[in-house]
């Protein structure tokens, strides 16, 4: 512990230049740091974007004979724009998106609750049984996709299952090629991959509440319903917050589930925000059809990533029973070890 | 304790029905890759347990000549070589991420490098939906010809994972205090020498967690490697999935092997990194 009285001068008076010997300044190490990150950034974001402004504004298509520079012969302004604001297909897959993210998410934060509630007392195995419930989150989506391509068959074990348990006849639900159903199959993947993770970050924020006021209450009398209401649910508001934001933000982007279970159709009954793309791109190969409505979905998200983006922030500044900490907590705990270490000497 | 008991056999009755929801996909897989042809999808009658055994699903996947392998004789092509893509993808993507975003991530949390918006800005990159970004990186990488080769899969991996590697490094990074990199160069370290004789040494078990995070989502991506390659530089992902609609039928038991081969990386991966899975899905916000 000699290097504290060498440190000392050091935060005392943390502007002034430190001696580095052949080192380079703060600022000129900071900007080298991001620099290869923001190169990244520009190489991926920047100049792709501008070429999907370009490409956005005309008809385009490799199939057209001009290469993608020559693309201006085919200009036409916003009308991609238009026919996509006009185009039933675009809104369809927009409100189906909207609604796939707010079942699945809705559907996975009850379940992973009632997961995470059922596992907050210690019990035996809950360890291991812990980790059996986070498994369905490891698998590769892809690989998800096809087990449930499997179960949902119509002689598929899903079917045959409930023939063998429910009353009646043979049961021949069409889980994939029926268009009202099939969004619903969709969903069941979405659910089953990524309640573990709801029931993981809840789980964590439920083992962190703080134990004495938990059983103040209940010493008190309040029923399990108002501890859930007046005492859990507050306190949690932070994590479950986070947890609605993250989930929010991937099913938006849903793709893997609906491409392998039905390929976005019958018609276009599973054809997301991400699947309607694909079809544009690949399909009909309309690349600056496909890259208007690209742009207009970029508008969309960055308007609601922008509310978005708020609770991530306050929770990185929040400070909650030391369960959620950023920067600031931090620096607040550097400033009283600071302090703890000045008056040891 | 009498009241007690009607509570646990709720909790136990409940523990087990959604276990048994949740469990039952990979069951079925699971055994599945275990089963021999005729009982992948029988007409009317359903195996729930392998009535033989047989391990031939998993050397017909890999290309292992055997007496019933049709890939042998009728496919050229096993999943050895997209696995071996996947891996060196998968790999390669992460150390690229790891290389660039380890640097701004220290910039970020130590100097606050690119001022308090920059990370946000990483974060929205992650709210865009992949396929709205490939669009036009798709007119690039056939332009620069990097379409359909590992490389261009290896770029765009590591593009892709970029922000978590900043989110969760930065993150890692806070907790090192600042004084062990000011106590480094008052020792006559450089900045540089401080990073990595002081930093990085006490941020190695975040930095092993970032990386064996950031190649599971590599090794998870389908969307990127479905529309931004073809033959040559094909992942084991949508290898799996053009088994789905080959011409030969349902090849299920293949399909369930190769499956199962697809999931252990992350499997085994994700439970020892299990500590900081919620810190990475959540870009750093919870930190537990």
């Amino acid at each position: 512990m000699e290097a504290h009285t060498t440190e000392l001068p050091v935060r005392q008076a943390p502007k002034r230049r430190l001696p580095d010997l052949g080192g380079r300044s703060e600022g000129a190490v900071s900007r080298l740091l991001i620099a290869p990150g923001q190169l990244l950034m520009l190489f991926i974001v920047a100049f792709p974007a501008a070429v999907a402004i370009y490409i956005g504004f005309t008809e385009w298509t490799p199939t057209s004979g001009d290469n993608v520079w020559g693309a201006y012969h085919y200009w036409h302004w916003f009308d991609g724009y238009w026919e996509a604001l006009r185009s039933g297909g675009f809104w369809h897959s927009v409100w189906l998106t909207l609604l796939i993210t707010v079942v699945c998410v809705g559907v996975e934060f009850l379940l992973g609750f009632l997961l995470a509630l059922l596992f907050l007392k210690e019990f035996r195995g809950r360890g291991l049984l812990t980790l059996f419930f986070l498994l369905p989150m490891m698998v590769v989506p892809a690989v998800s996709g096809f087990i449930f391509f499997m179960l949902f068959q119509v002689d598929g074990p899903v079917n045959q299952g409930l023939t063998a348990i429910l009353p009646g006849g043979v049961i021949h639900v069409h889980w994939l090629d029926d268009p009202s159903l099939a969004k619903w199959s969709v969903m069941t993947v979405d659910i089953w991959q990524w309640t573990p993770l709801m029931f993981l970050i809840l789980l964590s924020g439920l083992v962190a509440l703080p134990e004495d006021q938990m059983n103040q209450a209940r010493i008190l009398g309040a029923s399990f319903w108002h501890q859930f209401r007046y005492l859990i649910l507050p306190m949690m508001k932070p994590i479950i917050l986070i947890a609605l934001i993250i989930r929010a933000i991937e099913t938006f982007k849903l793709f893997d589930s609906a491409f392998l279970l039905t390929g976005g159709g019958p018609g276009d009954a599973t054809q997301t925000i991400s699947v309607y793309l694909y079809r544009q791109v690949i399909i009909n190969a309309r690349w600056g059809y496909a890259s208007a409505v690209a742009i207009i979905i970029l508008i969309f998200v960055s308007a609601a990533g922008a509310f978005a983006v708020r609770p991530i922030e306050q929770a990185q500044e929040e400070t909650l029973e030391g369960l959620v900490g950023g920067e600031e907590q931090v620096a607040a705990q550097r400033v009283e070890e600071a302090i703890a270490a000045e008056a040891r000497i | 304790m009498l009241q007690a008991w009607p509570k646990r056999i709720g909790r136990w009755l409940a523990i087990l029905l959604l276990g048994g929801c949740f469990g039952f996909p990979l069951y079925w897989t699971l055994t599945m890759a275990f089963k021999p042809e005729d009982e992948w999808n029988p007409p009317g009658k359903v195996f729930w347990w392998p009535g033989h055994w047989t391990v031939s699903n998993f050397t017909n996947i890999l290309g292992i000549q055997g007496e019933t392998s049709i890939f042998a004789t009728g496919r050229s092509k096993s999943a050895l070589t997209p696995i071996e893509h996947s891996l060196i993808a998968a790999g390669l993507g992460t150390l690229l991420a790891l290389a660039v975003g380890v640097f701004a991530a220290y910039g970020i949390a130590r100097f606050r490098a690119g001022g308090r918006m920059l990370p946000f800005q990483i974060l929205q990159l992650r709210m865009f939906p992949p396929i709205a970004i490939i669009i036009p990186l798709l007119f690039m990488w056939v332009y620069l010809g990097l379409w359909d080769t590992l490389q261009g899969l290896i770029i765009l991996y590591a593009a892709v994972t970029f922000p978590f590697v900043v989110w969760l490094m930065r993150s890692f990074f806070q907790e090192v205090p600042r004084e062990v990199s000011e106590a480094a160069i008052v020792d006559g370290c450089t900045q540089w020498g401080a990073f990595f004789k002081a930093v990085l040494p006490q941020a190695k078990g975040g930095l092993a967690a970032t990386a064996l995070f950031v190649f599971i989502l590599n090794w998870s991506d389908f969307l990127i490697a479905l529309v931004m390659t073809q033959d040559h530089a094909k992942t084991a992902p949508v290898y799996l999935q053009s088994l789905q609609s080959g011409a030969s039928g349902q090849e299920y038991g293949n399909q369930a092997a190769l499956a199962m081969i697809l999931i252990m990386p992350p499997a085994i991966f994700g439970l020892a990194i299990q500590r900081y899975l919620v810190r990475g899905l959540t870009f750093g916000a919870i930190k537990r």
